[in-house]
């Protein structure tokens, strides 16, 4: 007996071990939710170790990742910056677009309103010198423009054509020092002429009697054969009434801003 | 022939620029007058006879893009050529400064010549007040044109070649009397 468990004392220990394995697992299965002390002491022994060891695999997994595996991050950073520019020249060509569109929703309102024969051209370009003030516009002879006609927008009156190429025509704005308009105050029904002084206009030769007030609206008055009747010019911003005289002198706000002058219609059948 | 269809391809460049590119960015009174600054360098660096034929094919140019009449711009440009060529004659062309102070007195007497044509022989209004209100802005702007362009052509230099009496370029000098 004794010579049996001598030469299979290691199998036999092992046997043993694994039956009181058992047998305290066994006995465990009952107790799931109990900690045993020795599973306490081992948990309390090995917590700052984990912990340590944790962090120092977190350290170098963050490593590796934000600074050693980057090969393709640089790539993708330049790709996204492209895309990031490329989506935002979209955006501003949308938004320029939704513009546009605002505006030509405008002049279409004011075609539909207006019985007369339209033509919309775009403002390619502006005068040479300081002092004038005219506009080139992308329609011409080839379009049916010719000298004198009248060009608009919503807002109101812009000028009249001057020279006219094949596809491209001069305009005179309203507020040229050489231009001058027809036009009467809508509310009291006084006539002017509306003269240009590079920026704003100036309501001349309007009786002196006549209560014009500021805010009043000064529209065409179809005098003179140029512009036909009835196109907004402008806002009274100022009357100015010497002591004595005939007339008073009445100063406009355009009603157009032509700062931001782009597309306008040309009044092919300018009859006042 | 060539030197010509160079400076009438540079004045239409100049055109452009001033009808189509600078009301973008640029108020009406702060816009250079590139033509003016090629006429007095005109003035200065060419022959009579062809920088006159230049200066009026200009100016003709200048009618076409601006105003409502032609033969205005040709008339001044014209009378402020022959007056810088007869002072031209009197000065050191190479200076620099000098070269500015032609442009910044040009443009002052560029205005006062369309004002008086427009108020004595076409009803143009108060375009005098609008001359003489953009008048100061339109002399810094002439001059920082006129300088820049100055640096430009410093730099074109070596591909224009040295030749004598071009305005602006000191270094000729040393071809002077070779």
């Amino acid at each position: 007996m004794r010579d049996f468990l001598k030469r299979h004392q290691i199998p036999l220990l092992i046997t043993l071990l694994i039956l009181v394995v058992l047998l305290v697992y066994s006995a465990n299965l009952r107790k799931k939710t109990t900690t045993t002390l020795f599973e306490r002491a081992v948990l309390t022994l090995t917590e700052p170790l984990q912990q340590g060891i944790h962090g120092i695999g977190s350290s170098i997994y963050d490593l590796w990742n934000n600074y050693l595996s980057l090969v393709d991050t640089r790539q993708q950073n330049i790709t996204l910056i492209k895309m990031n520019r490329e989506l935002r020249a979209k955006l501003v060509a949308v938004k320029e677009i939704q513009l546009e569109n605002q505006r030509l929703k405008k002049l279409l309102d004011f075609v539909k309103a207006d019985p007369r024969q339209v033509l919309p051209a775009l403002v390619v370009a502006e005068d040479a010198s300081s002092w004038a003030r005219t506009i080139v516009i992308d329609k011409g002879l080839n379009h049916g423009v010719h000298e004198g006609q009248s060009v608009v927008v919503a807002e109101g009156v812009v000028g009249r054509v001057i020279k006219v190429a094949g596809n491209s025509s001069r305009v005179l704005l309203v507020t040229d020092a050489s231009s001058s308009v027809a036009g009467l105050v809508q509310r009291t029904r006084t006539r002017g002429v509306a003269r240009g002084n590079g920026v704003h206009l100036t309501l001349e030769f309007a009786l002196r009697s006549d209560p014009v007030k500021r805010d009043d609206l000064v529209v065409t008055s179809g005098m003179g054969g140029v512009f036909p009747k009835g196109l907004v010019v402008g806002r009274v911003a100022a009357v100015h009434r010497d002591a004595f005289g005939l007339f008073q002198r009445i100063d406009l706000i355009p009603a157009v801003d032509f700062s931001r002058l782009e597309e306008v219609l040309v009044l092919l059948e300018t009859e006042p | 022939m060539k030197g010509m269809v160079l400076h009438l391809l540079c004045g239409l460049i100049f055109m452009l620029f001033q009808t189509a590119i600078s009301p973008h960015f640029l108020q009406p009174g702060m816009r250079p007058n590139l033509l003016l600054i090629l006429v007095i360098y005109l003035g200065l660096s060419e022959s009579f006879l062809r920088a006159a034929f230049l200066t009026l094919l200009l100016g003709v140019l200048q009618d076409v893009f601006s105003g409502a009449t032609l033969g205005l711009y040709a008339t001044v440009q014209l009378t402020v050529f022959l007056l810088v060529r007869i002072f031209s004659d009197h000065l050191n062309i190479e200076s620099r400064p000098l070269l500015l102070g032609l442009v910044g007195a040009g443009t002052v007497l560029q205005a006062l010549l369309l004002g008086f044509l427009l108020t004595t022989f076409a009803e143009a209004g108060s375009v005098l007040s609008i001359l003489l209100s953009d008048l100061p802005s339109q002399v810094v702007f002439n001059l920082l044109a006129g300088w820049g362009l100055l640096v430009f052509l410093l730099k074109l230099q070596p591909l224009l070649g040295t030749r004598q009496g071009m305005a602006g370029l000191s270094h000729q000098s040393k071809h002077h009397g070779a």
